[in-house]
């Protein structure tokens, strides 16, 4: 006799587009436990996500509360149980819809009688998202933290028994993922539901009652937290250069099969990726940047912003803003959803008009559209999208911005093959974008935005929705880029683990510069963080 | 159906409509037509640029010249050029046609011999160059035949009788028409945007993932445009009436009521292309390729049905407009109303496609991802 | 710059190519919409269907009547009574209806005034028109009346007043309307919707040069579909006259084309997204199309109309290509034509540089 909230999955299969996305996966889940999906991108999360809310044909069976369905019509009848928030900021949202609409138009739409008992549940999680105060404002002009838990409490008004999310966290600021996830907590606690959540951050999975480990479609692991990592505990290490050749390598730490000649330490969920692709003999190509071809003195500032203000209508995104960014440096930006980084970025490459303050970059002063042409070899970007062109090879692409940047064409193309080997998308030059991972969209993005070699470089969320080996990669070559080449680097994320790469920080805080200091310096005025999410976390409050 | 949800959604569809300002081109677009076309399109030629050489200067060319001048279909003007330049206005599109009236032209008809007379016309748009060659051989005829006495002898006389447009106007063979393809393409278009931008969005999944039923989706989706053009009725209506001039002659009520038939059956073509598509600029291009082509040429503005022959006639009867526009000449100009076997089958017709369309949409439309 | 003006421009034809479904859809556009038009729309009247109810023995009264046959008429229906006849035309199954009195043809014999009554159904206005003139046409003939004016008619340019050429080249000419706006705005506005305008800014080349070779790349697509669509379909297939030169032809359509993607860089320049470009390119090129003069003459409408149509570049081309195709009027005279185009298509870019062709 089984328990009557309990989820039981049984070798559930979905093909997407003949492909299949996730086979034969199995689970059971009990009442009031959460679990969490993790792994890389496409490896299969979102499709039995999907499956299990009824909105995707798959073969199997589903049970939940003692009813049995193979098919999204044979879920129809469970669907006031569940609840589903996919994967997208503000995915689920309408953007000219106020945030009170959107909770009227849910209730609605699921029947649910709107008495005391409902208004009370509906204030307490409209308090808890913080959102009270913001009734009145439409979705659209909401920062992308704000967004994703509307939709979470959008998704919790009826009561579901079984709350289904994919990604709810992805590229939302630490703040607004604690909230996220107190949410969550007290709901779980409060009505017994069952969550599924996946998840990039594996410090949130950590927090679940079990994990699900997935690569390429299939579920590979599954457990507690702590089981997990006392599985690849064993294959830890401090960082130890060049160990062998069946290891890999972070910042900070190397994984390898093979017992090392250095000492362990404690690893996160994230080794579960590293130790599966070691296991599975995908290795990646050791990060080596060689010198630039041009020379590498220019001046020792390479932007000054005094005073940035932008407004737009009769709100100020940016006030005042003061930072510096010097070379051979990396800048880290952070800041809540909606603090004004990308606005600063843009700012900068003249993308957005300034309304008040200067700007200086590589020693001079910017005032109008002239003074940038000359300046524009010298800057490189990555914008938050990796905007590329989806018509043309990733190979064509190359061609076609070293083209615009008027390097010869033989230089060019020695400089895309050196690219594509040091950032190791060799393999997938002749691949139109959309096809790739996301990881590799990165990194030839970042490719494309070091063709002309620039001085300063400028990335806006790069990281984000990236896996944790891409992202790894992605900061080791940062870093050799600044050793390399002296470059300077700005850059916004969402990480905060990411943040301990950079030299120095600047937090934002509603269009205001909040902090600006060394990482080290940062620890020293916070005695009581642990880690740099709590220095976050202290400015916020 | 549960009125309560269906009551959440329509007022959800409506706040965006309005803010979205996509409202504005709920009643921008019908009007614009109309005015555009009923202001635009001209099926008889007025004004006709006329360049008349009058090289005989006499009583009778003169009364001939001035036959032409007091008519409305020509802006005549009297000139001296030679043929030549004459010729050289008409290649720089100047001038429309030229008569030219030879010289002894008064003496030889007071002698009974035949006289000729010239005419070049710009035949470069053909259909209004046979138009104002009839037009002008006809005022000459008349004008000659006024000269001629006892011209009526053992003649025909014909004794026409035109009905339902009397004064042979252009804005009263012409609008009504415009109606019907103004209420099939403008209810059509947004339909079609409503359910692919939700797909194009994202938002979808809260169809998907919630208890909402097919049928309670396509009618939040439906009721809301329908509402908002059952008002275009009512404007168009006004617009005929006192912007043209059109003539009422049948039944208020047949009017209303077909023509709501008639904007559920439009909005059920949007929803059906809505359904069948990803992105919202294919369901755009798809929407104006199935209803405004067929909807223009099987308006009978062009061409009445009765003049189709082969697979025109019968794709005729298979595109709505030829039932809805049947029964709008009937109201604005015939006045016969549902005493007409033929108008009570169309209503029904009408009414028919609106179910059919809305069951397809239906049946294809999937509450799940493809 | 040129080398990157042909980088941009060789970039952009390639990505056209590759969405083989815009390919086939302009090339259907070129070609079989053209076609369908030429051979299937009909302003004239052809196929009035006429009724007709005969009281006589028939001798005059099928004299008249045989006078009316294809194209312009469909065969005759004969009717038993008036009240039969009114009948059909009520429910519009015919549009004239002609009735012989019983002593029709008694009187006319008799030299007296015979009369025939003519009903018609004046909701289809031009036809009803044009079988009145017919039947005057037919009468006058039968009547032997002599009026001793002989009129000389000249139909310029085109002769048979074939309906069809005209109707070929006016889809053709609104046909390259649509698609130089709507392909233009659309190749910017995905831009602009991935970002990748914003790198195409930060680019060190000035942001003119990529504005014009991107234009000018759908400006190519465009003038390959001309020459594709003329050389197969108006010339080809309808057999177009061309009274004027085929060159200046060619020479309009191109600096129309220019204006026409310069309509579609405005219309992508202050639009969000793909929907907007739909919704904008409807409100734009529907008036443009139906005031360019191609279904009215631009002196027969409402004169507020005729004063908007001054800024269709529309107007200037439609003019410019009948006159060249069947005025054959010379270079020298096309002046104005060009003129207009031109001048359109220099306010369009200069807007549409001043909204998107620049770093602040």
């Amino acid at each position: 006799m089984q328990m009557m909230g309990m989820l039981k999955i049984d070798r559930v299969s979905v093909t997407h587009n003949k492909r299949i996305a996730i086979k034969e996966a199995t689970l059971n889940v009990n009442e009031g436990e959460i679990i969490g999906f993790i792994g890389a991108d496409g490896a299969g999360k979102s499709s039995l996500i999907h499956a299990i809310a009824g909105v995707i044909r798959f073969e199997g069976q589903i049970t939940f509360q003692n009813s049995v369905y193979h098919s999204p019509s044979e879920a129809e009848k469970l669907k006031s149980q569940i609840g589903l928030m996919p994967q997208g900021i503000g995915l689920v949202l309408y953007d000219l819809l106020t945030v009170g609409e959107h909770l009227r138009f849910f209730a609605n739409i699921r029947n649910i009688t709107q008495d005391d008992r409902f208004n009370e549940y509906k204030s307490r999680l409209l308090r808890m998202a913080g959102l009270d105060k913001f009734v009145d404002r439409r979705a659209g002009n909401l920062s992308g933290g704000m967004m994703q838990k509307l939709s979470l409490i959008c998704t919790l008004l009826h009561r579901p028994k079984l709350l289904i999310l994919d990604e709810p966290t992805t590229g939302v600021d630490p703040l607004s993922r604690i909230e996220l996830w107190k949410i969550l907590d007290q709901i779980r606690r409060d009505e017994g539901t069952i969550v599924l959540v996946s998840t990039a951050y594996m410090q949130e999975a950590a927090q679940m009652d079990r994990v699900l480990l997935f690569d390429s479609g299939e579920i590979i692991a599954q457990g507690s937290a702590k089981e997990l990592i006392e599985s690849v505990r064993e294959m830890t290490y401090v960082l130890t250069p060049s160990a062998n050749l069946h290891s890999m390598s972070t910042l900070d730490t190397t994984y390898s099969l093979e017992p090392l000649e250095a000492e362990h330490i404690s690893p996160t969920l994230e080794a579960l990726f590293f130790v599966n692709a070691l296991q599975k003999n995908r290795l990646l190509p050791p990060v080596e940047i060689t010198p630039r071809d041009g020379d590498s003195s220019f001046a020792s500032v390479v932007m000054e912003a005094i005073g940035l203000t932008k407004v737009f209508g009769d709100f100020i995104a940016n006030e005042h803003v003061d930072i510096r960014l010097n070379r051979g440096e990396i800048l880290g930006l952070l800041g809540a959803n909606g603090a004004g980084k990308t606005t600063f970025i843009k700012m900068l490459l003249g993308l957005l008009s300034i309304d008040g303050g200067e700007l200086s970059l590589l020693g001079k002063r910017i005032e109008t559209a002239k003074d940038r042409q000359a300046l524009k070899s010298s800057i490189g970007y990555v914008s938050q999208h990796f905007a590329l062109y989806n018509d043309m090879t990733v190979r064509e692409n190359l061609l076609y911005f070293a083209l615009m940047h008027q390097i010869p064409m033989d230089t060019a193309i020695k400089r895309i093959a050196r690219y594509a080997a040091e950032l190791g998308f060799e393999e997938y030059m002749d691949a139109i974008p959309t096809e790739l991972p996301l990881g590799i969209n990165q990194r030839f993005s970042l490719a494309a935005a070091l063709l002309h070699e620039p001085v300063i470089l400028f990335l806006d969320e790069p990281t984000s929705g990236v896996d944790a080996i891409a992202r790894a990669q992605f900061w080791q070559l940062l870093v050799a880029l600044k050793e390399k080449w002296k470059i300077a680097i700005l850059i916004t994320t969402h990480y905060m683990s990411e943040a301990e790469f950079c030299d120095r920080i600047v937090l934002m805080r509603e269009g205001q510069k909040v902090a600006d200091d060394t990482i080290a310096n940062l620890y020293t005025a916070h005695p009581n963080a642990q880690t740099f999410e709590e220095i976050f976390l202290e400015y916020y409050r | 159906m549960r009125i309560g949800i269906l009551k959440a959604y329509i007022l959800k569809e409506m706040n965006e409509l309005v803010r979205s300002r996509l409202i504005i081109m709920v009643y921008l677009l019908p009007t614009m037509l109309l005015l555009l076309f009923g202001y635009g399109i001209r099926m008889e030629v007025t004004h006709a640029r006329i360049a008349i050489i009058d090289n005989d200067q006499s009583h009778l060319s003169n009364l001939l010249t001035s036959k032409f001048e007091h008519s409305k279909y020509f802006d005549a003007t009297t000139t001296f050029m030679d043929e030549g330049e004459a010729l050289r206005k008409i290649k720089q599109a100047q001038s429309d046609a030229i008569i030219i009236i030879p010289a002894a032209f008064e003496k030889r008809l007071l002698k009974g011999q035949t006289t000729q007379i010239g005419i070049y016309v710009d035949a470069a748009f053909p259909s209004r160059g046979s138009t104002m060659e009839s037009y002008v051989q006809g005022v000459i005829l008349n004008a000659a035949s006024g000269l001629i006495p006892n011209a009526t002898n053992g003649s025909i006389v014909i004794n026409q009788r035109t009905l339902f447009n009397q004064a042979m106007r252009d804005e009263d063979a012409i609008v009504p028409g415009l109606i019907g393809l103004v209420l099939l393409v403008a209810p059509a278009i947004i339909a079609a945007l409503l359910i692919v931008k939700e797909k194009e969005r994202g938002t979808i999944f809260n169809f998907y993932a919630s208890p909402l039923t097919k049928a309670e989706f396509i009618a939040a989706k439906l009721i809301p445009v329908f509402l908002l053009h059952s008002l275009n009725i009512f404007i168009l209506l006004l617009w005929a009436l006192y912007l043209f001039e059109v003539p009422f002659r049948g039944s208020f009520w047949l009017y209303w009521v077909a023509s709501e038939f008639y904007i559920l059956v439009s909005i059920s073509i949007g929803i059906l292309i809505s359904v069948i598509t990803k992105t919202q600029i294919v369901a755009v291009v798809l929407t104006v390729m199935v209803t405004i082509i067929p909807g223009f040429m099987y308006s009978g503005i062009i061409m009445p049905i009765s003049s189709m022959v082969g697979m025109s006639r019968y794709e005729a009867h298979v595109f709505p407009v030829m039932y809805y526009n049947h029964i709008l000449y009937d109201v604005f100009l015939v006045g016969e109303g549902l005493a007409s076997e033929k108008t009570q089958l169309y209503l029904v017709i009408l009414a028919l496609y609106g179910v059919i369309l809305l069951g397809l949409g239906a049946l294809w439309l999937r509450k799940e991802i493809k | 710059m040129i080398r990157i003006f042909w980088s941009i421009v060789g970039k952009e034809l390639i990505g056209f190519i590759r969405s083989w479904q815009l390919v086939l859809v302009v090339l259907y556009m070129f070609s079989v919409e053209v076609y369908i038009a030429g051979s299937g729309i009909e302003i004239n009247p052809r196929n009035v269907a006429v009724g007709y109810v005969d009281g006589t023995a028939g001798g005059l009264s099928q004299k008249i009547l045989t006078h009316l046959h294809g194209p312009e008429f469909l065969a005759p229906r004969r009717f038993n009574s008036q009240s039969e006849l009114s009948r059909a035309i009520f429910d519009k199954e015919i549009i004239v209806g002609i009735v012989f009195d019983e002593d029709f043809e008694k009187k006319w014999r008799q030299n007296k005034r015979a009369q025939l009554d003519i009903l018609m159904d004046a909701t289809a206005a031009s036809q009803a028109y044009t079988t009145l003139n017919y039947l005057q046409h037919i009468i006058l003939d039968i009547s032997k009346i002599n009026i001793p004016v002989d009129i000389v008619t000249h139909k310029l340019f085109n002769q048979n007043a074939d309906n069809h050429t005209f109707m070929a080249l006016t889809e053709l000419l609104s046909i390259i309307t649509m698609l130089s706006i709507i392909l233009t705005a659309v190749v910017f506005v995905r831009e602009k919707e991935q970002g990748t305008w914003d790198l195409m800014l930060l680019m060190p080349v000035n942001p003119k040069v990529i504005i014009l070779a991107k234009s000018f790349s759908q400006i190519i697509v465009v003038m390959t579909g001309i020459v594709i669509s003329l050389g197969f379909v108006v010339l080809g297939i309808f057999n177009v006259p061309v009274n004027g030169s085929l060159s200046a032809f060619l020479l309009l359509s191109f600096f129309f084309v220019f204006a026409g993607s310069g309509i579609g860089l405005f219309i992508a320049a202050i639009a969000r997204d793909v929907m907007q470009v739909a919704q904008l390119s409807i409100v734009i090129m529907m008036p443009l199309i139906f005031l360019s003069g191609a279904w009215t003459p631009i002196y027969a409408m409402h004169p507020v109309l005729q004063y908007v149509s001054f800024i269709s570049p529309l107007r200037y081309y439609i003019e410019g290509s009948e006159s060249i195709f069947y005025r054959g009027t010379e270079w020298i005279d096309l002046w104005p034509y060009f003129l207009g185009v031109i001048a359109v298509g220099g306010v369009m870019y200069w807007i549409g540089f001043r909204k998107i062709g620049r770093l602040f």
